[in-house]
């Protein structure tokens, strides 16, 4: 048994023993029947934390959806006179095809467009519902059946607790597979940024799209069982209080975690549920739970539990020997422990790693035992290690390469233009690059040197000209269509998975998911697949001692090796460095530089980079661009030599 | 005349979106967090200066003073309290966290309160200007609807002024475009944000007495007139409040309107639709370029 699996498995356990046992016992009571509204709440929360906490994608839709999937069995139950178990599937089924025609037009935002625009979402139900007596208007709707139907009254109650405890079952153990799937972790990049995942060939308006059907069906799923367990449908079940109701539940449990949010949605049914006083003053309660909830710890109740682990495993660590440790920063999706090194490392970002890592390493072995048998000593090995492991590989992809000097060009820019409302950010760019080799592009600040990245990454359409790879025309083709082709990039700024282990964020590149649906990810997944290949690419580039770190208890130096090593490992064609050195000391760049001369021998990388003696020292040929044109293109020596360059970028 | 008194009282309505987006929009300039509890304390201006002036018996000028500064008073707590400890302390919160909780959680917490304290019922401060409404060549005014106009072009005309005009409104651009750099040019970021905090809950609070005649308020009202102000300060890209204005006035004359001509119980429902189909259509365009990310 794998140990996704096992994480999945586990809290789905846990679920269903819990809530069987709770059913059984307290049944007939009123805690009974508390609990049981409180599970309604927690199947539709545990969809949430899939779209919401994991994915960031705020879409104020749930309370909506729950409306529709009650309303819908409740109609379904008087009119028709059909069983509540019949109506619930039939309405998850109704829920997923509205929520994919209504999702096909509003995840094409991202962000608070995305937000706002589903805000609307909950205002327009509510005015529906109370307009419209066929669904009770501001009554509400009644139902004659029940979800068990019972002419005994013990019986319907357990029956219909026991039904709902395996709906949130089912619910928790299909996010949780999920989440712990390949396809899980193109969600979690998703959540990070919506660029960096398309570029990692996450197709992200598919996915944007099924998490919000996946959101919706959920809350439908949620919402009939409501209505069959309460056999009364409130019109205040679709208002905007109410879905701020379910984001607070969301964030109170911890939005990062799928037992967490279950946990958030059962502590303010209960504790509405146990006292009057609560119940009356419910608006109170929460107001004030959840700011005292953010401001101790973000990620929620789960986020808070977590942190006491890390610290009581850090403490452990430090009892076994390891000096100098207190405490953990927040560390909130409990992966490895790394918490014994995190505070040294985090306290010395911008030191050389060498200084650094020499009593980390150590302390990060006795954690991590499968680090051990191949862990270098110390992170200033890398070099000796990486060299030879690059030099392996490049020799074999270039037997697999085309010759660079016979055929055509890898990657040809044509007449590349670019505006943005009339100002003219590129003009006529016109590069050509061999299959290997290593290209500098430089320019002084606003010269266009990222919107040609950009441009050639897929993510900015130009307003003129071509992208030609292999001679094809991709100037169409989106960001993750020209990953497939074997374009890789990283951005500026740092964008890596934190709570994740660099093997997790390296593996991001190396998914075989892209084309899956998210359904098939609930039977099996392929994470591990994934796993390998990251870590056959750490072991070349020498880092795999740190694969089993969480990123951010990592140096900047190592946050950007490992961004790097993502971009690496699906083995690009073409490489698109945006500043790497960016924020390294002097030292770093050094390592650096023989990292990305040993990259320029295995494909082709074009280099965007402030640093000039940098790039005059990897690079084979150099491009300056100033205001958007083309004014230099020629070899290093020439480059340094160069009076536009000199009076452009050195101001002599 | 139909229409003319359906613009007049759009107008009106309008006038308050636009004012609560101006507030919005102000305080995300200075602070990074969107006030989702600015119709909250219009609330509890109508309701408190209700409470005070029919329940307790005060004089109205000292019930409305005694209200302004408890709302006062209140905001420069929480500002203290909570946001200190939020943004300033050495875990700053960012993303969504920030963005929307925290002020989903005060509007919880002053509703909450205000249902213990002031009932469930609708209620409504006293008319401030007595009279049956004016008329002109058919055209209908209530008199609370001119003084909420009045109050809407004086508060928008001083923003304008203090942000177009002043040294305090470039500052307050600086702490919202980077706060580290603000502080390093000596500007005191906190400063601003409890002070912009502070007078936008007294703003509203005085919104919030001045209508609540027209509509009437419950404990609840609050969060309607808060989304309404808040979508309003989105089609002004959260950080434009000259675009959060038009859009609030623009909001409510197509409310009335669709309310009078076109369905009178599903107005709000289709203008609520028009709404989302705008933001859907145009993202870039209303300014969502600034997405929500972490």
């Amino acid at each position: 048994m794998s140990l996704a699996r096992k994480r999945s498995v586990a809290p789905t356990g846990l679920v269903l023993v819990a809530g069987v046992l709770i059913v059984l016992v307290y049944g007939e009571q009123y805690t009974g029947s508390v609990f049981v509204l409180s599970a309604c709440y927690a199947v539709v929360t545990a969809g949430m934390a899939v779209q919401i906490g994991f994915s960031q994608q705020i879409a104020f839709s749930q309370s909506v959806f729950m409306g529709v999937g009650a309303y819908g069995v409740a109609l379904l139950n008087t009119h028709f006179n059909m069983p509540v178990l019949v109506a619930t599937p039939i309405m998850m089924v109704a829920a997923a095809i509205a929520a994919l025609v209504l999702g096909s037009v509003v995840t094409r935002a991202s962000g608070l467009a995305l937000a706002v625009a589903t805000l609307m979402l909950p205002l327009i139900a509510v005015g529906y519902v109370s307009n419209t007596n066929a669904l009770g208007g501001p009554v509400g709707a009644p139902l004659t059946g029940q979800l068990w139907p019972s002419s005994s009254t013990s019986a319907s109650l357990i029956g219909g607790g026991l039904i709902t405890v395996a709906f949130l079952a089912i619910a928790v153990f299909v996010a949780s597979r999920i989440l712990t799937s390949d396809i899980g972790l193109e969600l979690f990049v998703l959540g990070v940024d919506e660029r960096t995942a398309a570029a990692m060939g996450v197709r992200t308006p598919r996915r944007k799209l099924e998490l919000f059907v996946l959101g919706c069906v959920f809350a439908a799923a949620g919402g009939a069982v409501y209505a069959g367990t309460q056999q009364f449908v409130p019109e205040t079940l679709v208002d905007p209080t109410a879905e701020l109701a379910l984001l607070i539940m969301l964030f109170i449990g911890g939005r990062r975690s799928v037992i967490g949010a279950v946990v958030g949605a059962l502590v303010i049914q209960y504790l509405q549920g146990a006292s009057n006083w609560v119940s009356v003053n419910i608006l109170v309660v929460e107001g004030v739970l959840l700011t005292v909830v953010l401001l101790v710890d973000p990620e929620g109740l789960a986020g808070i539990v977590n942190t006491g682990i890390a610290r009581l495993r850090s403490w452990r660590a430090g009892a076994a020997g390891a000096a100098g440790v207190s405490g953990a920063p927040g560390v909130t999706v409990a992966t490895s422990a790394t918490s014994a090194t995190s505070a040294t490392s985090a306290t010395s970002a911008t030191s050389a790693t060498s200084a650094t890592s020499a009593g980390q390493s150590g302390a990060a072995d006795a954690v991590l035992p499968g680090a051990v048998a191949s862990a270098a000593p110390d992170d200033s090995d890398m070099q000796p290690v990486m060299a030879p492991a690059l030099a392996r590989t490049s020799s074999v992809r270039e037997r697999q390469a085309p010759s660079p000097d016979g055929s055509a060009p890898l990657l040809k820019c044509e007449g590349i233009g670019k505006e943005y409302g009339g100002l003219s950010v590129l003009d006529d760019i016109n590069i050509a690059l061999p299959a290997l080799g290593l290209f500098g592009l430089c320019g002084p600040n606003g010269a266009g040197k990222t919107t040609l990245l950009n441009v050639i990454g897929g993510s900015v359409p130009p307003s003129r000209g071509q992208v030609l790879l292999d001679g094809a025309d991709i100037t169409r083709k989106l960001p993750h269509e020209r990953f497939y082709l074997g374009i890789s990039r990283t951005f500026q700024a740092v964008h890596l998975i934190k709570g994740r282990t660099v093997l997790d964020n390296v593996a991001v590149s190396c998914l075989a998911s892209h084309q899956a649906g998210i359904v098939t990810r609930i039977a099996r997944s392929r994470l591990d697949e994934a796993r390998d290949k990251a870590a056959q690419t750490l072991t070349e580039l020498g880092m795999q001692h740190m694969q089993s770190r969480e990123v951010s208890s990592l140096t900047l130096e190592n946050q950007r090796m490992v961004e790097l090593a993502r971009a690496l490992a699906p083995r690009p064609r073409l490489l698109l460095l945006d500043e790497p050195a960016s924020g390294l000391s002097e030292q770093q760049r050094y390592r650096l530089a023989d990292m990305l001369r040993a990259f320029g021998e295995m494909t082709c990388v074009l280099l965007v980079e402030h640093d000039l003696d940098l790039v005059a020292q990897v690079s084979q040929r150099i491009f300056v661009l100033s205001g958007g044109r083309l004014v230099f293109d020629g070899g290093p020596t020439d480059f340094r030599a160069s009076p536009v360059v000199n009076s452009l970028l050195v101001g002599l | 005349m139909k229409f003319g008194n359906l613009v007049i009282a759009g107008l009106v309505t309008g006038s308050i979106y636009a004012v609560f987006a101006v507030c919005v929009a102000v305080w995300y300039r200075v602070s990074n967090i969107l006030n989702l509890a600015v119709g909250d304390f219009a609330m509890v201006g109508a309701l408190g200066v209700d409470n005070l002036y029919r329940v307790k018996g005060l004089p109205l000028p000292v019930a409305i003073i005694t209200t302004l500064a408890v709302v006062a008073v209140f905001a420069y707590a929480y500002d203290r309290v909570v946001l200190r400890i939020a943004q300033d302390g050495p875990r700053r919160m960012e993303g969504i966290v920030v963005t929307f909780f925290f002020t989903f959680a005060l509007s919880f917490f002053i509703d909450g309160v205000a249902k213990m304290l002031f009932g469930t019922d609708v209620h409504a401060a006293p008319a401030l200007w007595n009279g049956e409404s004016l008329t002109w060549a058919s055209l209908h005014f209530e008199r609370a609807g001119l003084l909420v106009l009045a109050c809407a072009i004086i508060i928008g005309g001083a923003f304008w002024v203090y942000i177009r005009y002043t040294l305090g409104g470039k500052a307050l651009e600086a702490c919202g475009e980077n706060a580290v750099g603000a502080r390093i040019a000596g500007i005191d970021t906190r400063r601003y944000r409890w002070l912009i905090f502070m007078g936008t809950a007294v703003i509203a609070a005085i919104f919030g007495i001045v209508e609540s005649p027209i509509t009437g308020y419950t404990y609840l009202s609050g969060a309607t007139i808060s989304l309404t102000g808040f979508l309003a300060a989105a089609y002004g890209g959260f950080r434009k409040p000259g675009r959060a204005l038009v859009a609030g006035l623009f909001i409510g004359i197509l409310e009335a309107l669709l309310g009078g001509y076109v369905n009178a119980e599903y107005g709000d429902t289709i203008l609520y639709a028009l709404l989302a189909a705008a933001v859907l259509a145009w993202p870039r365009g209303l300014g969502f370029e600034s997405a929500v990310s972490g």
